[in-house]
């Protein structure tokens, strides 16, 4: 018999709710609606001159809708949480939940789309066709190495920015806290050796930011269910039919060719990123003695990390990070995917370059430096600081501008007001719909 | 890149290189499938194309490194002008060392061997789902002479 649920349980706590609210977001207007009479303006006959204004310059579109702030959380539900494939309906829930914290953390309006599609073809057309209505994409949940394929099609293809958060949003996550881990314990990296246990989405988006960022992919291995990745090994011509990126990978990664599991992998190296499978015992105390003196090793596997961080601690391990919020270090793309978008949105970017999110990992990472201070169980700023995203934003924005990507230009003061004002008006919003009732409070 | 005749010494590279082409036939076509016990078979195979004279057995080494090879023999052709056809029957480059002409090599390499040995004709055998092998040799000006068709119904 299954044990009943304590009553403060989460999950019971969102079976009761979820019924209750029937839907975590939903549309609000944005324009007051005096009498009947201003749907002559909203609406027909008026609203024909903003159509024709926008037909003779679609750029418009970004100015006289609300495009301009609108994001689509599209997911074929192929790979939710870590439930799998539990196909679109079943994706509903959390892409309302995210859409939830895009609204409250971001000022985005995030609009939850799982969509049932045959092939990544189907969805890429299907992404390609919401382009109009749209100031950004966000794809989640999507299987590997289907997500790859996926969001590299649609960033060429599309002149919006499409984001994969399980790829790019938590690769920036873990680079805002590699910085800094790696400046506590004295280390550049350029010269540090990183081992990647585990070559999903995350991992593999993490790499390919390292690179940009300037690490050498020579002082970088990556593990997998078989071993340490490498140019040899008996499964690369499978992989440069089935997964190109990883293909790649294994070609430019590993300048020392190591061959073997996860401990020759760790063997004398800095970091240990593991994104791989729920823990507690993936990685053991050997492997952390096996790596060089002060340590770093990031357990991003939700809910159990692959090691819990008193036991990486005692193993030696010097900065431990996960996934978790009940433990120090919180590596969450909730840290940044708001900021990214308002940031994005803000100067109407075409698309999300890696520099781009490089930047937003600086700012990230020292947001805190300059305010309480960084240190060994304090590497990252934590969601409550609601300014960290005004700043991660403006960060954005301006990175955006320089790299030539933003349809409109603002000056980082004007950025840096910009987005506080969308960040604060939702929270605002949040409280006066609270206040007044219209969103009550949960059953009791 | 160095190439060169095989000794007994490459006869476990090679003989890897060899279960490779096999692996990679599978990966395209079930009719494929590989054996379990691959590999000492690989290796008889290979050791048994050492020392003939209507067999040859190159392999490419870049430093001590054996990063390709390439099998192949002479048959004759008891209907048919050109009568005698330099035959490969595997040809593998470790998959690191593509597209930098290596190949090309490799196979001009072998091409010439094979004509000294008499070969008028020079022929490849690959599985016509082997997308990569057909394109590596249709880009050399290599075509298609012979089909083969297959079921188990």
């Amino acid at each position: 018999m299954a044990k009943p649920r304590r009553k403060d349980d989460p999950s019971e706590k969102a079976m009761e709710y979820s019924k209750f609210y029937g839907g975590k977001v939903g549309f609000a207007p944005k324009v007051p609606v005096r009498s009947l009479n201003d749907f002559s303006i909203w609406y027909t006959p008026g609203v024909a001159a903003v159509s024709k204004a926008i037909q003779a310059d679609p750029e418009l579109s970004f100015e006289y809708t609300g495009r301009w702030n609108t994001v689509a959380i599209v997911t074929d539900g192929t790979r939710v949480l870590g439930l799998g494939n539990i196909g679109p309906e079943g994706a509903m829930p959390v892409m309302e939940g995210k859409a939830l914290i895009y609204n409250y953390l971001g000022g985005v309006n995030a609009i939850p789309l799982p969509v049932r599609v045959g092939d990544e073809e189907e969805l890429i057309s299907f992404v390609k066709a919401l382009e109009p209505s749209l100031g950004g994409v966000n794809l989640e949940d999507i299987e590997s190495p289907k997500c790859f394929e996926v969001l590299e099609r649609l960033r060429s293809e599309m002149s919006i920015p499409v984001w994969h958060d399980d790829q790019q949003g938590t690769a920036g996550v873990i680079l805002a806290a590699l910085f800094n881990a790696l400046e506590l314990t004295g280390r550049e990296l350029k010269g540090t050796r990183i081992v990647f246990l585990g070559t999903g989405a995350a991992n593999m988006a993490a790499e390919k930011l390292l690179k940009e960022a300037g690490a050498d992919p020579k002082d970088i291995t990556m593990v997998d269910s078989k071993g340490i990745l490498h140019a040899e090994r008996e499964d690369m011509d499978q992989l440069s039919l089935r997964n190109k990126w990883k293909y790649q990978v294994a070609i430019e990664t590993n300048g020392d060719r190591r061959t073997g599991r996860l401990r020759d992998a760790l063997a004398g190296a800095d970091v240990l990123v593991a994104a791989s499978a729920q823990g507690p015992d993936v990685v053991k105390r050997d492997d952390i003695m096996a790596m060089k003196g002060r340590a770093i090793a990031f357990f991003l596997a939700n809910p159990v990390p692959e090691m819990l961080p008193p036991d990486a601690v005692a193993a030696g391990a010097e900065i431990v990070a996960t996934g978790r919020s009940d433990y120090p270090n919180q590596v969450n793309n909730s840290l940044l995917f708001p900021a990214i978008f308002r940031g994005a949105l803000d100067v109407r970017a075409k698309t999300i370059t890696d520099r781009m999110v490089i930047d937003a990992a600086h700012e990230l990472a020292d947001f805190d430096k300059e305010r309480k201070g960084i240190s060994k169980t304090h590497i990252l700023p934590t969601m409550v600081e609601w300014e960290v995203y005004v700043r991660v934003a403006t960060a954005v924005g301006q990175s955006a501008i320089k790299e030539g990507q933003a349809r409109k230009s603002l000056s980082r003061k004007e950025a840096l007001h910009h987005a506080a004002l969308m960040i604060r008006h939702a929270r605002t919003t949040m409280g006066v719909l609270r206040r007044s009732g219209v969103i009550p409070g949960p059953p009791a | 890149m160095k190439i060169r005749h095989a000794a007994v010494d490459d006869v476990p590279a090679a003989a890897d290189l060899i279960v490779r082409t096999k692996r990679l036939n599978n990966e395209f076509d079930p009719f494929f499938a590989v054996v379990s016990d691959v590999k000492p078979r690989a290796e008889r195979y290979v050791k048994d194309s050492l020392g003939k004279s209507d067999r040859l057995l190159l392999v490419a080494s870049v430093g001590p490194k054996i990063v390709g090879v390439v099998r192949a023999e002479i048959r004759e052709r008891l209907f048919y002008e050109p009568s005698i056809e330099g035959f490969i029957t595997d040809f593998y480059v470790l998959p690191e060392y593509r597209r930098k002409a290596l190949g090309n090599q490799i196979l001009q390499r072998a091409s010439s061997e094979l004509k000294g040995m008499g070969a008028q004709l020079i022929v490849a055998e690959v599985p016509s789902q082997n997308e990569i092998a057909v394109r590596f040799y249709t880009k050399l000006k290599f075509r298609s002479i012979v089909q083969h068709f297959g079921t188990s119904r």
